[in-house]
């Protein structure tokens, strides 16, 4: 009994205790390896999947790409403790919004003397930037995607409503909706959902948080963000009926049992919700015809400035194969892998493959938004900030009706904090 | 296992010819202390076993100590050389607010888990000693199929169970029971129906462990000794009171123990929940409060600390059950 208490003693501290060692990589032969990618969310169609793997493997008869999906969810965390072990993935998909805190780490190759075979100026100058930290260039673009606006054709028309020209009928038009139909979301936004959030914020002249010297002043309860706020707070209780807390996965459910009028979500959300009815994820193709889409408008008519999506890519400083990985990069960047993205409705991350994306409403609609994107801070503890969640959490709070300016004044001081701390 | 009731000491020592010998005089200690006859063998014999302790639990505690007096960051997760701040990590960690409002929320947590937890094991040790075989069968497959599930999958499934829109439990309260105030009630948005909900789920995965080692325990106390107290007039609880439990109370230490110490640092099914509902800083335990500071946040010098005060926590909890224990032992 004695040897069970102190073994349970042992166990509770082995299992308090997070180890955390770096050991060094060394470079393995490049014959027979095995390239691993790590590719984040669904977002990247299985055409370039397979076009990625198959390339790679006939341009380098004997070594395998495998890639392995991850979730968005805790991708920081996982990242964090991967890239510095010594079982690190060879590329990895990286939020853009998240890319700094990796660069500025030093966990990715420099890749600053293969910008010109990856790409050069062609590649999106805002992901680029991104990408790089002390002006070395470390993560190359992958791809970028605006949050488009889904909606039922039938519903809007049978509410006698059009297609909003300005944030305000978008906003009224969402209200109409969930009035006119009980039961349902006009505007489908669960609490979780903050990128959705940032257009309203910028729209209105507000920022998250703006440079002061070499400190970041968050500016969340500006009175021109608590504006903003107020807005989606709106649309949150009077339009919303999803989950308060739930967070934006799946959106495609309630699209297709059509309790979600109206969405606002990624351009690739479009497969999701016409995804054969046999799929993993199933969809509803049947409603293809009563899909319909435009760009979030701004408060002025136009686009709206929504928050621009998208990933960078990097070779793991770690990676045992690094000339293998950059191959694999070239194709990642190459103009066939890319056009997948454009045909797929994410933009491609050349600047010259941007008519890829077709001229349909879709490509229309994520054109107008793309032209008008903005990202949140630069900075490279801005990962931090969305890793713990605080952004989730203001928004839950206001979902839930919360006081705007104290909920906003208390994010505002635990953003300074992070970004400051 | 079954030591506790030793009565007084054992009157007759040795059987000498037909007679019984008397004890020996107590004070024989010193005369009677053999010389090790193995030599170092015993030592040698402790060995390995340190080695591989000191491998796998003394190096990472180590470690833990030496980065929670760091300034420990993700850059120099990726190799950049730390700073050294001694105690400035505790120093900040014990004068911020939010980690006594996390202690808290965890202690009072763990204990209300450990409770039921404990109530419920015992309850259903009983149970399967009075069922009748095919039944106890059943009841233990039940209870085996729940301990082998994985939280992560239990916690997921359970949080379906529990959904806004979809989840069965807000579909039978509405439509079975007419209760039109559960459409679409939100289980984890209020912390204190969030713990409810987690609760749920680690009481649910834990109770299997209690009641197979209670029920195990059970089978050992001596039915002759039951009996006698039954004819003597002893009512069921007092001999679950004044028999059972004495004769189980090491396995009832032992795996109080465990519970406190599971039940404090419980991370899985508060982190799956969080992601799927709820205020992460109204609902943060240490568990998942050391991860959100050091993997998440990127600041493994505060995490560590942390880590370091809740490892100093868990163990005044268990050494004072573990003392318990022991001297229970050399009665």
């Amino acid at each position: 009994m004695r040897k069970l208490g102190i073994a349970a003693l042992g166990a509770a501290a082995a299992l308090t205790l997070a180890g955390c060692a770096t050991t060094g990589s060394d470079v393995a032969s490049d014959e027979g390896a095995e390239i691993r990618v790590w590719l984040v969310g669904t977002d990247t169609p299985d055409a370039a999947r397979d076009y990625l793997v198959e390339t790679f493997e006939e341009e380098h008869p004997g070594s395998t790409l495998v890639i392995e999906e991850q979730s968005w969810d805790g991708l920081v965390d996982r990242l964090t403790t991967s890239l510095s072990g010594s079982d690190s993935p060879d590329i990895v998909e990286v939020g853009n919004t998240q890319a700094a805190a990796f660069t500025s780490a030093g966990a990715f190759l420099d890749l600053t003397e293969h910008y010109d075979e990856l790409g050069g100026d062609d590649l999106l100058p805002g992901f680029v930037e991104a990408g790089s930290y002390d002006g070395k260039f470390y993560a190359a673009p992958l791809y970028s995607g605006s949050r488009l606006v889904f909606y039922k054709k039938d519903a809007l028309e049978a509410a006698g409503l059009s297609v909003p020209g300005d944030l305000d009928e978008y906003i009224a038009n969402g209200e109409a909706l969930a009035e006119a139909n009980p039961g349902k979301s006009g505007i489908w936004w669960p609490g979780q959902d903050w990128y959705n959030a940032l257009p309203y914020i910028w729209e209105n002249g507000g920022e998250v948080a703006v440079p002061d010297g070499d400190q970041w002043d968050a500016q969340l309860s500006s009175d021109e963000s608590v504006a903003g706020l107020e807005q989606v707070q709106q649309v949150m209780t009077n339009a919303s009926l999803a989950p308060k807390d739930g967070n934006e996965t799946n959106p495609q459910v309630g699209y297709c049992d059509g309790t979600t009028l109206q969405l606002s979500a990624p351009s690739w959300v479009k497969w999701s919700i016409l995804a054969p009815a046999d799929a993993e994820t199933p969809g509803c193709p049947e409603e293809e015809a009563n899909l319909g889409v435009y760009a979030l408008p701004g408060k002025d008519g136009g686009a709206a400035q929504v928050f621009a999506g998208g990933s960078n890519i990097g070779i793991s400083a770690k990676s045992k194969h690094p000339e293998l990985a950059l191959d694999a990069m070239k194709i990642i960047l190459s103009e066939e892998f890319q056009t997948i993205y454009g045909e797929n409705g994410l933009v491609p991350a050349k600047l010259s493959l941007a008519d890829t994306l077709g001229t349909d409403e879709v490509a229309q609609a994520i054109a107008a938004a793309a032209g008008n994107a903005k990202l949140t801070p630069a900075s490279p503890k801005w990962a931090d900030v969305e890793a713990a969640g605080i952004l989730q959490d203001l928004f839950v709070k206001i979902a839930q009706g919360g006081d705007v300016q104290a909920l906003a004044e208390e994010a505002d001081q635990k953003i300074e904090d992070i970004l400051n701390g | 296992m079954t030591t506790t009731d030793s009565g007084p000491p054992p009157v007759v020592s040795s059987v000498d010819g037909e007679r019984l010998a008397a004890p020996q005089p107590a004070p024989r200690r010193s005369p009677r202390r053999r010389r090790p006859t193995g030599g170092l063998t015993p030592y040698a014999l402790l060995v390995p076993a340190s080695i591989v302790l000191a491998a796998i639990v003394g190096w990472p505690l180590v470690q833990l100590l030496v980065t929670s007096m760091q300034e420990f960051g993700r850059a120099q997760v990726f190799g950049a050389p730390p700073e050294w701040v001694w105690f400035d990590n505790y120093v900040s960690v014990l004068t911020d607010p939010a980690f006594y409002a996390v202690l808290g929320r965890s202690l009072v947590f763990a204990a209300a888990c450990v409770v039921i937890t404990m109530l419920l094991g015992t309850l259903i040790a009983l149970l399967l000693q009075r069922l009748p075989k095919g039944f106890r069968l059943l009841l233990s497959l039940g209870l085996l199929l729940a301990w082998a599930m994985p939280p992560l999958s239990a916690t997921i499934v359970w949080g379906w169970m529990f959904d806004t829109d979809y989840g069965v439990v807000n579909s039978v309260l509405v439509n079975a029971f007419g209760l039109e105030q559960y459409t679409q009630h939100s289980w984890l948005i209020e912390p204190l129906s969030f713990f409810l909900v987690a609760g749920v789920i680690i009481v649910w995965g834990a109770v299997p462990f209690v009641a197979f080692a209670l029920y195990a325990g059970l089978t050992q106390v001596p039915d002759e000794v039951l009996e006698a107290a039954q004819l003597d007039g002893a009512g069921g609880f007092s001999r679950f009171r004044l028999i059972v439990f004495p004769y189980l109370k090491p396995i009832f230490l032992i795996t109080t123990i465990l519970q406190i110490i599971w039940d404090l640092k419980v991370f899985t099914q508060i982190f799956a929940l969080q992601d799927i509902g709820g205020i992460r800083e109204q609902t943060n335990t240490l568990g998942v409060y050391i991860y959100q500071v050091s993997i998440a946040g990127g600041d493994f010098g505060t995490g560590g600390a942390i880590a370091v005060i809740t490892a100093i926590i868990l163990m005044s909890i268990s050494l004072y059950y573990v003392r318990q224990t022991v001297k229970e032992e050399e009665l």
